[in-house]
């Protein structure tokens, strides 16, 4: 944090030292910008992957900078999700959504750093599209009548039922941060809230659970997610800071 | 660090509605009861009362009887020994036929030799086949069965008061109309 007051401090006593000439001159705040390709892994998947033995993912995050606040921004990643349905202590049905998922789309840095930081709250959004296919692993009729079978809900079937070929895409909006942890090296935190836009769906079953876009709420088109990333700033070129202002200074 | 606090504020929000779960009570839909109308033998357009009825499935003694359902439930099925012009029984999923007895006018009488208790109504038994099929409602409420290509036979005996039958909707996708008619 030192560093950067320092920076600051000499920064300010150049324009002090300026201000003593008579010529008007740029200010010299400005400094260049790295532009470049930014590579990261979510590290929210693998870890849910390990811990969970109903879950496996992996979702790759890549973002390219275009100007100085605008980023273009992608995600590429693949999910398997299986659930087991109850209506309180009674199993109805299991089922396994499994496939990938590619959003495009841009970021938009909100952040004013101070000089030499290059760190990022930004707000985005997204078009995703996913395949997919769900499995009916067993279900079991729901009938609120017991008389028949007091104890469980009658087993339909236990054969493994595929539902295959299944796609949906949705607009998502993404909030989030990354912040420079190393020199290129970022760690980023992000939310998104998705909005359904299509939706194939079989006719005796549900999209209930989409590789990207996580639960599909019933009567709603709203999913909810999120990431944690770790990535890489390859730096590729610079560029001098587009907004310099010209600094009017000394006495005319 | 006062820029981050909306951010997490904002995430904390989503992490909150990520987890709330809505649709976790089944609330639309249900399998359907098979329900029975009775009506005039002499005049098929005429409702009319079947008297204190009671039905069982066939080599059962447990009567199906609606008051030992949940009280804040929509429709149950058939009250024991109840007199009444329409009716809700379940029927078997795991089977393709389920037969019942119809007893009217059904009481408790003694046996000859007055150690048991035996039924003084009038015993007509029905079987209903039908096809079973699983309908996804929602995610709460997964499946439920409905019933295909139903038909009902009648068993003939000595004193039928059952006159006869007739299946006036073959599928059975919920419990609001009479799919099967009684004449008696």
């Amino acid at each position: 944090m030192l560093r950067y007051f320092i920076s600051l401090f000499l920064t300010l006593m150049t324009t002090m030292v300026l201000a003593q000439e008579a010529l008007p001159q740029k200010d010299t705040i400005s400094g260049k910008y790295s532009y470049g390709l930014r590579l990261g892994v979510d590290l929210s998947r693998p870890t849910l992957s390990f811990f969970k033995d109903n879950y496996t993912g992996l979702e790759l995050v890549g973002d390219f900078r275009v100007t100085e606040r605008w980023w273009l921004a992608v995600e590429l990643g693949n999910e398997e999700r299986k659930q087991e349905e109850t209506t309180g202590a009674f199993p109805l049905y299991t089922y396994t959504a499994s496939g990938s998922y590619l959003k495009v789309g841009g970021d938009y840095n909100t952040y004013t750093n101070w000089f030499g930081m290059r760190n990022q709250i930004h707000i985005g959004g997204r078009y995703a599209f996913s395949t997919f296919s769900q499995t009916l692993e067993n279900f079991r009729f729901f009938d609120s009548n017991r008389f028949f079978s007091p104890n469980e809900f009658v087993l339909g079937s236990e054969a493994s039922q595929e539902f295959s070929g299944l796609n949906a895409s949705w607009l998502e909006f993404v909030v989030g941060m990354k912040a420079e942890i190393f020199k290129n090296m970022y760690v980023g935190i992000s939310a998104r809230l998705g909005h359904l836009v299509t939706n194939t769906e079989e006719d005796n079953f549900k999209n209930l659970w989409i590789p990207g876009f996580n639960k599909v709420t019933e009567n709603a088109k709203w999913g909810v997610g999120y990431n944690y990333t770790l990535s890489y700033f390859l730096p590729l070129y610079k560029k001098v800071k587009k907004d310099e202002k010209a600094v009017e200074s000394g006495p005319k | 660090m006062k820029r981050l606090f909306p951010i997490i504020l904002l995430l904390y929000v989503f992490v909150h509605f990520s987890s709330c779960e809505k649709d976790d009570i089944c609330v639309e839909g249900d399998t359907p009861l098979l329900v029975i109308g009775f009506f005039d033998f002499a005049d098929t357009t005429l409702e009319k009362n079947a008297t204190t009825l009671r039905i069982r499935e066939l080599n059962s003694e447990e009567p199906i009887d609606g008051n030992l359902e949940p009280e804040d439930k929509d429709i149950k099925m058939h009250f024991d020994r109840s007199t009444t012009d329409s009716t809700g029984i379940p029927i078997r999923i795991s089977e393709s036929t389920t037969a019942f007895q119809f007893i009217l006018n059904s009481s408790d009488g003694e046996s000859e030799d007055g150690e048991s208790t035996i039924e003084t109504g009038n015993i007509d038994t029905l079987s209903f086949n039908y096809m079973v099929r699983e309908n996804f409602i929602s995610r709460a409420c997964g499946f439920v069965a409905n019933f295909d290509d139903l038909s009902a036979d009648l068993s003939f005996d000595s004193e039928n008061w059952i006159q006869d039958i007739k299946v006036v909707d073959t599928t059975i996708e919920n419990s609001t109309a009479i799919h099967v008619k009684i004449f008696h």
